[in-house]
């Protein structure tokens, strides 16, 4: 940790006649070459954590090292950073190389050199021959392109990206999300980027920062958020789920109303009051009642999605999701009984680490 | 049905068209004019020539005033760029205690009737000694072409995308470099549009004009106003003919350059 490339300490935004501050006390790092994605919903923070980093806001309090060096003072156009907006902001008065090229005119890199390393910026987002264009003749796509080649030409110490993706059509956006990840990794730059779609998050980044309110709720990798999500937040934002309420009655077992108990795997000490959740796809259909773990009811609303079937499944006062794959067997019908089971150890206890 | 809006349609182009005729009347009435040989102003002229046209060029009044005009005019654009320049980033760009104030106070001469602003602007200007000066006859003018100039660079400022200006910070630029390389290129349409509108109105602005000069500063619309208190001859229409000729050119010109159109 001490030795991560970018470390966030105690970062804190509170914007002037403010109640609440709109960043509140955040704390993470990156090693070198990791890719991050900052995601919660919109007025979360993210973006202002974003543009804290780039130098573009001051912070209240905390600190944001580089390297071990705390960078927030130093005036924004000295950081050295990337930063790909939201909808580019290309300079529209200057060609796609003019600028590419600005950010070494800045740094007062020779003509030479610039047109190098222009041409090679060009190259790595697929633009070569645009550098003559004018911004108004490039598509959307390829306003994102010059964008990043603006940006990562000066090799920046960090390449930010705020929602990088969200101005694009939906076939475009899942080609540059590859392109964006591909990039990243061939130039091994350390990046973040800001999000509120978590299906960008969980596919793009090598670890996810989910906010919500001004805090960080839970830091780790993709897998980590999705199937151990620490907080009720990070649980309902991210993926969808049925949530118990209970109690432990013993090791593994938790005491839920109107259910049979519900074995989990987790520490969590008897008496207690927890929260558990269950995936959609964790849900199988049983062929009997009886075994640990599985509950009967009637199939309550079905809505057919191609390669799944999402069921909503009437157990007592309970309403349980489902999604089954369609290609497994006889599918159940609107009113037939089922019994669905779910293996202790994909049943997701809230706020405690994976056993 | 058919036959109503056929009519409809023949009176409705029938009152465009007078209504253009009344507006253009005065100018065509004075280009036929400028050619008439009397020597006094009366229509339809008697016979035609170019007479009154080389009086004009000869009339050495009117030409060293035309001069003097377009140097006015030359440096009331300049310095009402600059001053709107700075007057429309402070109130597009900041918020300052009194900002409303600031605001009202650059429309005001839009609504003030311009004798009375002649008349408090000789009032300011005659302590300091300059009276018929050419430093006097500029700052009377920019009190009335800053008006415009902010205008037009804050309608072009307003334009520009503040986060195309974060993007040139982040990327390495200065402050002082995001203004000279991003910011001002970006209002460019604005500043020449607000330089000419300066330009034009010092070039024909003669009501305050009159109370500031008299002799060494006199501009080409007070020579006229005095040249027509003695002498009512065709160079008068001839000089006006003229003047429209230059006020054309130069709005044809800055249109094909930068559309005017699209700046104001």
């Amino acid at each position: 940790m001490a030795d991560h490339h970018v470390i966030i300490e105690n970062l804190v935004k509170t914007y002037p006649g403010a109640q609440k501050p709109s960043v509140d006390h955040v704390s993470f790092s990156l090693p070198r070459g990791e890719m991050l994605a900052l995601l919660g919903p919109s007025g979360c923070g993210k973006t202002t954590i974003l543009r804290m980093i780039a130098g573009l806001i001051v912070p209240s309090s905390g600190a944001i090292r580089l390297d071990g060096r705390d960078v927030s003072s130093i005036p924004v156009y000295k950081r050295n950073m990337g930063m790909v907006f939201q909808a580019y902001a290309l300079f529209p008065h200057m060609t796609v190389a003019e600028n590419i090229s600005f950010g070494l005119e800045m740094r007062k890199v020779g003509r030479a050199e610039r047109e190098e390393r222009v041409r090679k910026a060009l190259d790595l987002v697929k633009l070569a021959g645009f550098g003559e264009r004018k911004v108004s003749q490039l598509s959307g796509g390829q306003q994102q392109r010059a964008a990043i080649a603006r940006s990562l030409v000066i090799e920046p110490e960090l390449l930010l990206l705020d929602e990088p993706l969200s101005n694009l059509d939906a076939k475009l956006r899942d080609e540059m999300r590859d392109e964006i990840r591909d990039i990243q990794a061939r130039t091994g730059v350390t990046a973040i980027f800001v999000t509120h779609d978590q299906d960008e998050a969980l596919s793009m980044a090598d670890r996810l920062a989910v906010m919500s309110a001004g805090r960080l709720e839970q830091i780790g990798t993709p897998r980590e958020i999705f199937d151990r999500p620490q907080t009720d937040f990070v649980a309902s934002f991210i993926g969808a789920g049925t949530f118990f309420e209970g109690k432990v009655a013993g090791p593994g077992v938790a005491a839920v109303d109107g259910l049979p108990p519900l074995r989990f795997v987790g520490e969590a000490a008897v008496g207690s009051p927890v929260r558990l959740m269950v995936r959609p796809h964790r849900l199988l259909l049983a062929g009997e009642d009886g075994q640990p773990n599985s509950f009967t009811g009637t199939v309550e609303h079905i809505v057919y999605r191609g390669q799944i079937l999402t069921l909503s499944v009437r157990c007592g006062s309970r309403l349980l999701q489902a999604d089954l794959p369609t290609h497994a067997g006889v599918l159940p019908q609107k009113g037939d009984q089922v019994t669905l089971t779910v293996a202790p150890e994909d049943v997701t206890l809230i706020g405690r680490e994976a056993a | 049905m058919q036959n109503t809006s056929i009519l409809g349609r023949v009176a409705w182009n029938t009152l465009i068209t007078l209504l253009y005729f009344f507006l253009l009347a005065p100018i065509i009435i004075v280009f036929i004019i400028s050619f008439d040989t009397r020597q006094y102003l009366a229509f339809p002229p008697e016979s035609l020539s170019f007479g009154s046209y080389v009086k004009v060029f000869e009339n050495v009044k009117f030409i060293s005033a035309f001069w003097r005009s377009l140097a006015i005019g030359a440096i009331v654009g300049i310095v009402s760029v600059s001053a709107g320049m700075l007057l429309s980033l402070s109130l597009v760009r900041y918020t300052f205690r009194g900002k409303a104030v600031v605001n009202f106070l650059i429309l005001a001469p839009f609504l003030v009737p311009h004798i009375v602003l002649a008349v408090g602007i000789m009032l300011v200007i005659a302590p300091i000694g300059l009276l018929d000066s050419y430093p006097g006859i500029v700052l009377a003018h920019l009190g009335i072409t800053i008006p415009y100039t902010v205008r037009t660079i804050t309608m072009s400022l307003m334009a520009v995308d503040t986060r195309v200006e974060e993007a040139a910070l982040v990327h390495g630029a200065s402050p002082a470099m995001v203004f000279w390389r991003i910011t001002l290129p970006l209002v460019r349409p604005g500043l020449i549009a607000g330089a000419v509108i300066a330009f034009l109105i010092s070039f024909d602005e003669a009501t305050i004009s009159l109370f500031i000069v008299s002799v060494k500063a006199s501009t080409l619309p007070t020579e006229i106003y005095h040249y027509l208190e003695y002498s009512t001859d065709p160079q008068i229409a001839a000089l006006s003919v003229i003047l429209i000729l230059i006020s054309i050119g130069v709005v044809v010109a800055v249109e094909r350059l930068v559309g005017l159109r699209r700046a104001i």
